[in-house]
C-alpha cells in the first residue's frame, strides 16, 4: 500500500517502518557486558581506603626512583666538614638551610640522611621487585607441571626436602663470593633456591583445584590439559598470585635488611645496608635520626606494599564481584 | 605406623646425605680456598717457600686437601720399621736443588715421589730460595710434598663413618697396660665412699664410660659420642659439637676431688676426663692430681651452652605466644568483623610485613628506655628481667602467626555442617566455639608444634645479636664468615636432622590426636 503521508499531513518519523527478520539476531541473550580486570579495579576502588593507600605507594616509588636522579645521593659530600657530621634535623637545617634534604638530618660523613633513605629505597625496592618478578614466573610454572603431573611430584618433594635443607645463608654467601656482592649477584642468589617455597606453594593449590568437579566434567568433554589449565585453573590461580606477590615483595625487602644485617648484603646503599651502618649511632643521644629513618621507612614501604597487594589480591578474586 | 616411620626416617636419612654432599660441594668446591687467609695475621708473615707450604698445612686442617711433607713420611717410614731413626735424620735433610741431593737422598726422595704419585698425589719439589750464594733468604728453605685434594664421596663417607663413635677398650693406640672396663658401686670421684655407680674404661677413650652426678639428667654416658669434626676459627681446635653445647660464663669452682685423692677447689670435670698421650708426665701440675694419662678434662662453667640459651628463649617465647596468640586469634573468629578483630588484623598486617629487625629494635629502644628493663644479656648477671625484652621479641611475629592462622582455621570450620547441627541442637555459641570448632581448628596448629620446639634449639639470630645473647642463633653464619667448615657442615647437619624429625613428629602428633588421620597402610 502507498500512501501520500505528505499529503495526509503525518511526519514521517513517526510510523513503524518493517525491520529484516533475523534468526540469528533473535536467539541472542544479552547480558551486562563482563570485564575481569574492570571488576577487579571496581572492588579494589570501592574501599577509600585503597584509594589512600595506593596513593601512599605511588608517593613512595615516585620519590625512590625520581627523588635520587635529582639530588643524586653523595656519601662523602661533606666529609671534610667535621661540622656537618652527625646532625640533628633541626641543626643540620640551621647550618645548610630550610629544604627537605636536611629534614633528617645528617649522617656520619654529614651526608643528607633524606637522600640516602631513598636512595637505599630504590636500591630495595627494585630488587625486591626484580627477585619477585624472577621467583614468582619460575614458581608459578613449575608449581604448575608440578601439581599437575604425579611424576613430576614425586620427584620435587625429594628436591624440595633437600634444597629446601641447605642453609640459605650459605648458598647466598657463597654466590657472593664467587662473584662480587653486586645488586645481580644478589638477584642471582635470591632466584636460585627462592623459587622453590613458591613452586610449592603453588603446588598446593593447583592439587586442590586440579580435581573438582567441574574440571573433571571439563575432561570427560574431552578438553585438553592446556585448555583447562590456561581456563579453568589459571584464572581461579589469579587472586591466589595477586596474594602471594603481596606476601613475598615485602618478604624480599625484609630478607635484603636481614643480609645486610648480618653482614652478607649489597655493597651498594640500600636500605639494609644503611640500618647496619647506623647501628651504632642508635644508642648515641641525638643520632638516632641516622638510625630510625631507614627502618621506619623500611616499615613503611613493607606495610604499603602489603597492604595494597593483600587488597588487590581480595579483589582479583571473582566471588567478589558481585 | 611404626613401618610408615621407619620408612619416613629412612628417607629423611637420605635426604640428610645429599644435604650434607650439596653444602659440601658449595663449601669445599665452589668457595675460593684462598680466602681462609684474609684473615691470617700469620700468613702474611710468611715469605717465599715457607709460604707455600703455610698454606698447605692450613688448608690440610680446614679438611681441604691431604698433605704429606717428605719427613712425614720417612717418619712413617721408621715407625713401621722400614728405617730406623739415625738414616731418618741422614736422610731428611733434601739438597737445596734437586741436583744437589746425595745418593742414598735422591733414592728416597724417588721412592716418595713414585709412592705418592702412583696414589694420585701432586708431588711438588722447591728449591732453595737464595739470598747470596750461601744466604738462604727468608723462608726461602728447600721443601718436598705431596698434596692431593679429597675427593668428595671420601669426604662423605669418613664423615658418616665417624660421626657415631663408640667408645672401646683398644681406642688407646699406645701401650697403657690391661685393657678392661671396671664397674664400681663408689665412685671414685666423690671420695669412693658414697654410693654412686659407676664404669670406667682403661684403654678407651673416655675414663668413665657411664656415671652419676647431681646435674640434669644425673646419669650421664660417653660410651656413644658424636663427633661433627673440630672447630678451626669459630672456637679453635674444639669439637664442633662441644662448641654448640658446651657451658659458657666464668669457671664455677667446687671442691674436686682427683684420682690421686688430691682435693682442689677447680672447675675441672673429672668425669670428662679423656686420654691424652704422654699428658701424665708432660705437666707437672697432672702428676698431683692423676694417676694415668686420662687428664683431658672440660671444665664447669656457671652459664648454658649456646644450644642451651637459645632452647631456654625460645621454649619460653613460644609459651609465650601460644599463651597470648590462641585466645586472641579465637575472639578474633568468635567476633568476627567486630573491634578486636580489626584491631588483631592491622597487628598482624604490621608485624607480618614489617622487616623484624624493624620491630626488635623497636622493642629494644622501648623496653630500655620507657621500662628501664636491661637491653643486653649478661651471662654473669643473676636478675631475671634481661629475659623479657629478648622473649617479647622473640614472641611479636609467632603471636601475629598464630593468631592469623587460627583465625583463618576457625572461620573456615564455622561454615561445617556439625557446627549448624550443634547449633541446631540448642549448643551456645560460646560452646560451640571452645568446645567444638577450637578443637578441629587447632589440629594444624598442632602440626605446628614439634617443628616450634625443635627449632628452639636453633636460635634467632638478630634477636641474639641484637640482645648480645650467646645462642646459637648466629653459628652458622659466624662459621660462614670465618670459613670455619667443619662447623658449617656440623650446623647444617644439625639443622636438617631436626627439620625431618620435625616433619615427623608432627605427622605423628596430628595422627595422635585426630583419630580421622592414620599413616598406616593398612586398608580401613
Amino acid at each position: 500500500m502507498d500512501y501520500n503521508y505528505e499529503e495526509l499531513g503525518i511526519p514521517v518519523e513517526e510510523l513503524f517502518s518493517p525491520v529484516d527478520h533475523n534468526d540469528l539476531e533473535s536467539e541472542k541473550i544479552t547480558a551486562p557486558r563482563y570485564s575481569y580486570w574492570h571488576s577487579v579495579f571496581r572492588v579494589f576502588f570501592k574501599k577509600k581506603i585503597n584509594i589512600v593507600i595506593l596513593a601512599l605507594l605511588v608517593v613512595i616509588i615516585l620519590f625512590a626512583y625520581i627523588y635520587p636522579t635529582i639530588y643524586p645521593y653523595d656519601r662523602f659530600g661533606n666529609l671534610m666538614d667535621s661540622t656537618s657530621k652527625h646532625l640533628s634535623p633541626g641543626k643540620a637545617m640551621a647550618k645548610f638551610g630550610h629544604s627537605l634534604r636536611w629534614i633528617l638530618g645528617t649522617g656520619a660523613s654529614g651526608q643528607s640522611t633524606f637522600d640516602a633513605v631513598w636512595y637505599g629505597s630504590r636500591i630495595s625496592i627494585s630488587l625486591a621487585f626484580v627477585v619477585a618478578a624472577i621467583n614468582l614466573t619460575i614458581g608459578v610454572l613449575i608449581g604448575a607441571v608440578w601439581g599437575f603431573s604425579k611424576k613430576v611430584d614425586i620427584i620435587m618433594v625429594e628436591v624440595q626436602n633437600v634444597i629446601g635443607n641447605v642453609p640459605y645463608e650459605l648458598i647466598i654467601s657463597v654466590l657472593i663470593m664467587i662473584f662480587s656482592s653486586n645488586f645481580w649477584t644478589l638477584v642471582f642468589a635470591m632466584t636460585i633456591t627462592g623459587w622453590l617455597s613458591i613452586a610449592a606453594f603453588i603446588r598446593t593449590q593447583v592439587i586442590i583445584i586440579r580435581d573438582r568437579e567441574y574440571n573433571l566434567a571439563s575432561r570427560c568433554l574431552g578438553t585438553s590439559t592446556t585448555k583447562i589449565a590456561m581456563k579453568n585453573i589459571l584464572p581461579f590461580m589469579t587472586s591466589v598470585i595477586v596474594t602471594l606477590l603481596a606476601s613475598v615483595i615485602p618478604g624480599y625487602i625484609g630478607s635484603e635488611v636481614f643480609l645486610a644485617y648480618i653482614g652478607m648484603g649489597l655493597s651498594d646503599m640500600s636500605l639494609g645496608r644503611l640500618i647496619f651502618e647506623a647501628e651504632s649511632a642508635m644508642v648515641t643521644p641525638g643520632w638516632q635520626f641516622e638510625f630510625w629513618s631507614p627502618v621506619a621507612i623500611s616499615a613503611i614501604i613493607t606495610v604499603v606494599l602489603y597492604v595494597v597487594g593483600q587488597n588487590l589480591g581480595d579483589a582479583s578474586d571473582p566471588r567478589t564481584h558481585m | 605406623m611404626t613401618k610408615y616411620i621407619i620408612r619416613r626416617l629412612i628417607h629423611g636419612a637420605i635426604s640428610i646425605v645429599i644435604v650434607v654432599a650439596l653444602v659440601m660441594i658449595l663449601i669445599y668446591a665452589l668457595m675460593d680456598r684462598n680466602l681462609i687467609f684474609a684473615s691470617d695475621a700469620l700468613y702474611t708473615k710468611q715469605n717465599n717457600n715457607q709460604k707455600t707450604t703455610y698454606k698447605c698445612q692450613r688448608w690440610e686442617e680446614y679438611g681441604y686437601i691431604d698433605y704429606v711433607t717428605y719427613s712425614d713420611w720417612l717418619t712413617e717410614l721408621v715407625n713401621t720399621g722400614e728405617i730406623d731413626a739415625d738414616k731418618r735424620t741422614s736422610l731428611v735433610s733434601i739438597g737445596k736443588t734437586a741436583d744437589a741431593d746425595s745418593d742414598e737422598v735422591a733414592e728416597y726422595v724417588k721412592a716418595f715421589t713414585d709412592t705418592y704419585k702412583s696414589k694420585g698425589y701432586s708431588v711438588k719439589r722447591l728449591d732453595a730460595v737464595m739470598l747470596s750464594k750461601k744466604k738462604v733468604a727468608d723462608g726461602g728453605n728447600q721443601a718436598l710434598f705431596a698434596y692431593k685434594d679429597i675427593p668428595l664421596y671420601h669426604r662423605l663417607i669418613t664423615y658418616f663413618t665417624k660421626l657415631i663413635q663408640v667408645d672401646n677398650i683398644h681406642n688407646v693406640k699406645e701401650d697403657i697396660g690391661e685393657r678392661k672396663l671396671t664397674f664400681t658401686l663408689h665412685d671414685p670421684a666423690y671420695g669412693g665412699e658414697k654410693f654412686s655407680p659407676a664404669i670406667m674404661g682403661n684403654g678407651t677413650t673416655h675414663k668413665y664410660l657411664l656415671y652419676f652426678d647431681s646435674k640434669f639428667p644425673y646419669i650421664h654416658q660417653n660410651i656413644v659420642t658424636i663427633n661433627l669434626g673440630v672447630s678451626y676459627s669459630v672456637n679453635t681446635g674444639v669439637d664442633v659439637f662441644n662448641t654448640m653445647s658446651k657451658t659458657q660464663g666464668a669457671y664455677l669452682k667446687s671442691n674436686v676431688i682427683y684420682p690421686t685423692g688430691a682435693q682442689e677447689l677447680s672447675a675441672d670435670d673429672v668425669h670428662t676426663a679423656t686420654y691424652s698421650a704422654g699428658s701424665l708426665n708432660g705437666l707437672a701440675i697432672n702428676a698431683g692430681r692423676y694417676t694415668d694419662d686420662y687428664t683431658n678434662v672440660l671444665t664447669v662453667k656457671n652459664g648454658r651452652s649456646r644450644v642451651g640459651y637459645s632452647f631456654v628463649f625460645g621454649i619460653l617465647s613460644i609459651i609465650l605466644s601460644y599463651a597470648i596468640g590462641l585466645p586472641i586469634g579465637l575472639l578474633m573468629a568468635r567476633h568476627k568483623d567486630g573491634l578486636i578483630d580489626k584491631i588483631g588484623t592491622v597487628y598482624i598486617v604490621f608485624i607480618i610485613s614489617v622487616p623484624s629487625l624493624a620491630y626488635i629494635f623497636l622493642v629494644k629502644a622501648i623496653g630500655g628506655s620507657l621500662f628501664h628493663l636491661p637491653t643486653t644479656f649478661n651471662v654473669e648477671a643473676t636478675t631475671k628481667l634481661m629475659f623479657i625484652l629478648p622473649i617479647i621479641s622473640l614472641s611479636l611475629r609467632s603471636i601475629g602467626n598464630t593468631m592469623r592462622w587460627l583465625r583463618r582455621f576457625m572461620i573456615d570450620q564455622m561454615n561445617a555442617d556439625y557446627v549448624k547441627f550443634a547449633r541446631s541442637g540448642g549448643l551456645t555459641e560460646n560452646e560451640i566455639f571452645t568446645k567444638h570448632i577450637l578443637k578441629n581448628a587447632s589440629i594444624p596448629i598442632i602440626h605446628g608444634i614439634p617443628a616450634d620446639i625443635l627449632f628452639a634449639l636453633v636460635g634467632a639470630l638478630i634477636t641474639e645479636r641484637v640482645y648480645a645473647v650467646p645462642g646459637a642463633g648466629g653459628l652458622l653464619v659466624e662459621a660462614i664468615q670465618k670459613y670455619d667448615n667443619a662447623v658449617i657442615v656440623g650446623v647444617t647437619l644439625f639443622y636438617a636432622v631436626l627439620t625431618v624429625l620435625s616433619y615427623i613428629l608432627g605427622d605423628v602428633l596430628m595422627a595422635m590426636v585426630d583419630p580421622r588421620i592414620s599413616f598406616s597402610d593398612e586398608k580401613r
